[in-house]
């Protein structure tokens, strides 16, 4: 206590407020953004042009979901924190109440999948599969704090993991969305090992999760069917140039960007895959597109950035002021990192193809805006650390 | 407020999450390193192949020659002047600089350079003098690219045998089909670079792979002998109004062809120009029909009688199997019953008595006819196919036909005695010649052929081309008795109107009715060959419907006497002076 004294003193000049506004995160998630839109305009201004005559097409309407973004988290950074607990449960049944809407005729869809849900007037598309991660993250850090000591049994790892399979499965089997949950089963599993002393039970459920995954890709490679289209996708995973014109597409036309991309890239705007060779190349797949462009050192910058902003918010959740904030920005860390992971371990052919974006910088409004929102929070969390815990 | 242990247990956690997610950071840095660096080059190479589009650049085709190196076929560097709209700079001055040098209207070229398109062709088959005229104003948005056009030099000499291309640059008939994956090269490239609909992508530039040249092909053809042979069809078509004529110069020793003339010829040039007079109104497959006949080779696609002239393989087969010598004696009353039927002599008086070599040279029937009955049909038979009248010839020209013959099952003693005189059956011309060639050369079966061999660019000898020889068909002694022969069918016979003053010259004339018999067409032919005892060359020429006189004798045997009082001093064939 007394060294955090003397430090608080030699930084007295320099403070104007004794709470703690995170600009690194903020600078890093801006970064991110401005280095999205910059992409987003590279990849997709020449199918843009094609589409809707108007190469800024994708990137006008990514620029107004950032901007609507960027309000929604300065609001959301300006309350506290707190406020949201009592809506934790509201949320995970406004979540769980959302993903069957797809199904109505509110929902939208698009590239062959029912994902979204238009709300009228604004001409906008909410992806509920979104507000199921904001709502769980939220859900699960009120639950950690609710059951205090009791985490520690097995009976609260199990409540724990309870809960975010109702939506997960939701997500999954409804909207045909594995990507996100998969997403939203890895905010739990961190959140949970986060807040239990326990390392055990994960190692054994990493190894299961491992040794499930191996049985599957073996059957799977070796004929069997049992997996439908899915087995398609981990066969052309496997050996993406065998099929190049079907299921591997996508696969391969990502392994051409990248590989001809090489270390210093082909220069930015250069890209000759977006020209309508590889699908989505603005969205799912834009980490490619900056691989050809930039080369491996764009690709390095980047990952380079995700690391930094996990590093943020560990440290804004280790000087969190309780347990709830703290493991509020535990589950947007988790979240972020789960599935810039996924997002690139697909783009690079690593894991099999499955539909995820990369955060902040693939085209999509609900995936920008409600990044921001949880971004919102932690900045939330972030200002009421006092200074003099630092 | 947190207590300070569990701070601790979640703070440690926070650190292990963090750390595990840099760690599969990094893995997934080094699976990039992996794809961006060792598997550059491999992803690299399959991009660029999946984005460049291929615009061939023709290869020069190989050139034709004669045998003394005379081009019958060449190409011509022809030119294409396309303007791109988008690289135009300044407009006034394209359109000033292309009127004036293609010779074209200033609205005409306007029109063009004006219209907004990729790109438009303002005018093809430009001289290369003006293409590169063109070239040198290094107007933006011109371009003026090569091309090749084949070309024939004569125009219509030796049509039917040197045959023509396509657009593509391919053989459609003839040596240009025959010799095609020598002369035709390889295809160079020029590669753009495209989006994924096939779209150029302007700023990417483009990568050009050079065009392999064909081989030249070098043929027996003798330029001088051809156009001589060409013109004397050409004379005995209009004079005897025929429908055809054909005129066949060979070296019955080695079967190079010298000179192969089918009048009427057409225009190498033009050869999907109709003749003049056709009607307008033909649909496309009859346009085409009247083409292929235009086309055909008479000498190798189709088949005739041979008449009198096969009477040489009769008396061939006879020597060899000895039933019949030179001095063997014949009774000829005009005709000869066989079987049930009397078969008649040209000359309907008869001929008399007379030894084997005067029927010959009085082409009597009923002799001939007697010699294939004292073969017997068996015999006959395995003659004729000794000889190798039952095959193709084998020669280096596309389309030859077979020949048309009873099945040996299905002879009889008249269907014998016909084809003794060379009816009842047909075979070409190449045939005829070709056997004519392996009874009197001492027996040795060739194949008749143009090709010689090919050459590269700088002359040298790249492939000669080899062709089967059949020894033994007749003995050397029966082919020095059929010279021996034949010279006395030139000499004192039916053939006299064949013999060359200071040359000896042997052979037999035909006059064969065409079918349906008493049609009154006939096809008038004389094969001949010099010297009689030592053959250098042998020649065939066959008139097809002759108006007025049909008589082999008189019409076909002057025309092989006019080309030989030329073409064996032009051969060196050294004067015979009794």
């Amino acid at each position: 206590m007394a060294a955090q004294r003397t430090g608080m003193a030699k930084r007295k000049k320099k403070e104007q407020s004794e709470y703690f506004f995170d600009y690194s995160l903020l600078f890093i998630v801006l970064f991110l953004l401005g280095f999205g839109l910059v992409m987003i305009y590279s990849a997709s201004s020449y199918s843009a042009f094609e589409e809707y005559k108007d190469t800024a097409h994708y990137l006008k309407r990514q620029l107004a979901a950032v901007v609507i973004g960027l309000v929604l988290m300065i609001i959301v950074a300006n309350i506290p924190y707190h406020f949201w607990e009592r809506f934790a449960l509201l949320g995970y049944i406004v979540a769980a109440a959302l993903v069957p809407v797809v199904k109505t005729p509110l929902g939208v869809e698009s590239h062959g999948a029912r994902r979204w849900i238009r709300i009228p007037g604004i001409g906008f598309n909410l992806q509920p599969a979104e507000v199921a991660k904001v709502a769980i993250i939220l859900f699960l850090a009120v639950l950690v704090c609710k059951m205090g000591r009791g985490i520690r049994s097995l009976k609260g790892f199990c409540v724990m993991m309870f809960f975010p399979l109702p939506l997960a499965a939701e997500v999954y089997l409804i909207t045909q969305n594995m990507s996100s949950a998969l997403i939203i089963m890895g905010i739990a599993v961190i959140m949970v090992f986060v807040a239990s002393p326990d390392y055990k039970k994960f190692v054994i459920m990493a190894l299961l999760v491992i040794a499930a995954a191996s049985v599957l890709i073996y059957l799977v490679a070796s004929g069997s069917d049992i997996l439908k289209f899915r087995g398609n996708r981990i066969r052309s995973w496997l050996d993406p140039e065998s099929d190049p014109s079907d299921t591997g597409f996508q696969t391969l036309q990502g392994l051409y960007a990248i590989g001809s991309g090489g270390i210093w890239g082909k220069g930015l705007g250069q890209s000759m895959q977006k020209l309508s060779f590889l699908p989505e190349a603005q969205n799912d797949m834009i980490f490619s597109i900056i691989c050809e462009e930039l080369g491996l050192f764009g690709a390095v910058a980047v990952i380079l950035m995700f690391v930094m902003l996990l590093w943020r918010m560990m440290v804004i959740a280790n000087n969190a002021t309780d347990l709830f904030g703290a493991m509020l920005v535990v589950g947007v860390m988790g979240h972020i990192a789960v599935q810039a992971v996924l997002n690139i371990a697909v783009v690079t052919a690593t894991i099999p193809n499955t539909g995820i974006s990369l955060p902040f910088i693939s085209y999509g409004g609900s995936s920008v805006m409600f990044l921001l929102i949880e971004i919102g929070l932690v900045l939330s969390v972030a200002r009421r650390i006092q200074l003099k815990e630092l | 407020m947190l207590s300070d242990s569990n701070k601790i247990i979640h703070r440690k956690k926070m650190l292990v999450s963090f750390l595990i997610f840099t760690g599969i950071f990094a893995f997934l840095f080094g699976r990039l390193v992996y794809l961006c660096v060792w598997q550059a080059d491999h992803y690299a190479a399959m991009a660029t192949d999946l984005h460049e589009r291929e615009r061939s650049i023709k290869a020069a085709r190989g050139r034709i020659l004669d045998c003394n190196g005379k081009v019958l076929a060449d190409n011509k560097t022809v030119c294409t002047v396309s303007v791109i709209y988008n690289q135009i700079e300044d407009r006034e001055e394209v359109i000033q600089v292309l009127s004036r040098e293609l010779e074209l209207t200033d609205e005409y070229v306007r029109k063009r350079v004006e219209k907004y398109s990729s790109m438009e062709r303002i005018k093809s088959n430009v001289d290369k003098e003006t293409g590169d005229r063109i070239r040198e104003y290094d107007l933006a948005g011109v371009k003026v690219d090569e091309d090749y056009k084949r070309y024939y030099p004569y125009d219509e000499l030796g049509s039917k045998v040197l045959g023509f291309t396509g657009g593509d640059n391919q053989g459609i008939i003839g040596l240009e089909v025959a010799y095609d994956k020598y002369m035709e090269g390889e295809l160079g490239k020029i590669l753009t670079v495209t989006d994924a609909r096939g779209i150029e992508v302007e700023s990417a530039g483009e990568r050009r792979i050079e065009p392999v040249a064909g081989l030249d092909l070098c043929i027996s053809m003798d330029l001088n002998i051809q156009s001589y042979a060409t013109q004397l069809a050409n004379q005995a078509l209009a004079t005897k109004q025929a429908d055809s004529v054909s005129i066949l110069v060979m070296n019955p020793k080695s079967g190079a062809i010298l000179a192969m003339a089918n009048v009427p010829e057409f225009n190498l040039n033009q050869p999907f120009e109709l003749p003049e007079g056709t009607a307008e109104n033909l649909t496309q497959e009859e346009q085409q029909n009247l083409l292929n006949g235009i086309w055909r080779n008479g000498c190798i696609n189709d088949t005739y009688e041979p008449g009198s002239t096969f009477k040489i393989i009769t008396a061939a087969a006879g020597l060899s199997a000895g039933v019949v010598t030179p001095e063997s004696t014949f009774s000829c009353p005009g005709f000869i019953i066989v079987d049930d039927r009397r078969i008649r002599c040209h000359k309907t008086a008869g001929h008399g008595s007379q030894d084997f070599t005067h029927t010959m040279m009085n082409s009597c029937n009923p002799a001939l006819i007697t010699v294939g009955l004292r073969l017997g049909i068996d015999s006959y038979y395995s003659y004729f196919e000794q000889f190798g009248l039952k095959k193709k010839t084998g020669i280096d020209l596309p389309g030859e036909a077979g020949t048309i013959m009873h099945r040996k099952e299905d002879m009889g003693n008249v269907e014998l005695a016909t084809v003794s005189f060379g009816q009842s059956f047909q075979i070409t011309p190449i045939q005829l010649l070709t056997t004519v060639s392996s009874i009197i050369n001492g027996g040795k079966r060739i194949t008749p052929h143009f090709g010689v061999c090919t050459k590269d660019a700088e002359g040298n000898v790249v492939e000669s081309f080899e062709y089967p020889v059949t020894e033994g068909i007749v003995s050397e002694e029966v082919s020095a008795t059929m010279r021996g022969i034949l010279e006395m069918v030139v000499k004192e016979g039916s053939g006299s109107n064949g013999k060359v003053e200071g040359f000896r010259v042997g052979g037999k004339t035909a006059t064969s009715q065409t079918l349906p018999r008493g049609s009154g067409r006939y096809i008038a032919s004389f094969v001949g060959f010099a010297p009689a005892d030592d053959p250098q060359v042998i020649a065939l020429a066959i008139i097809n419907n002759p108006q007025g006189v049909y008589y082999g004798g008189q019409v076909a045997a002057p025309i092989v006497r006019q080309l030989y009082e030329n073409i064996l001093p032009y051969l060196g064939i050294a004067e015979y002076h009794e």
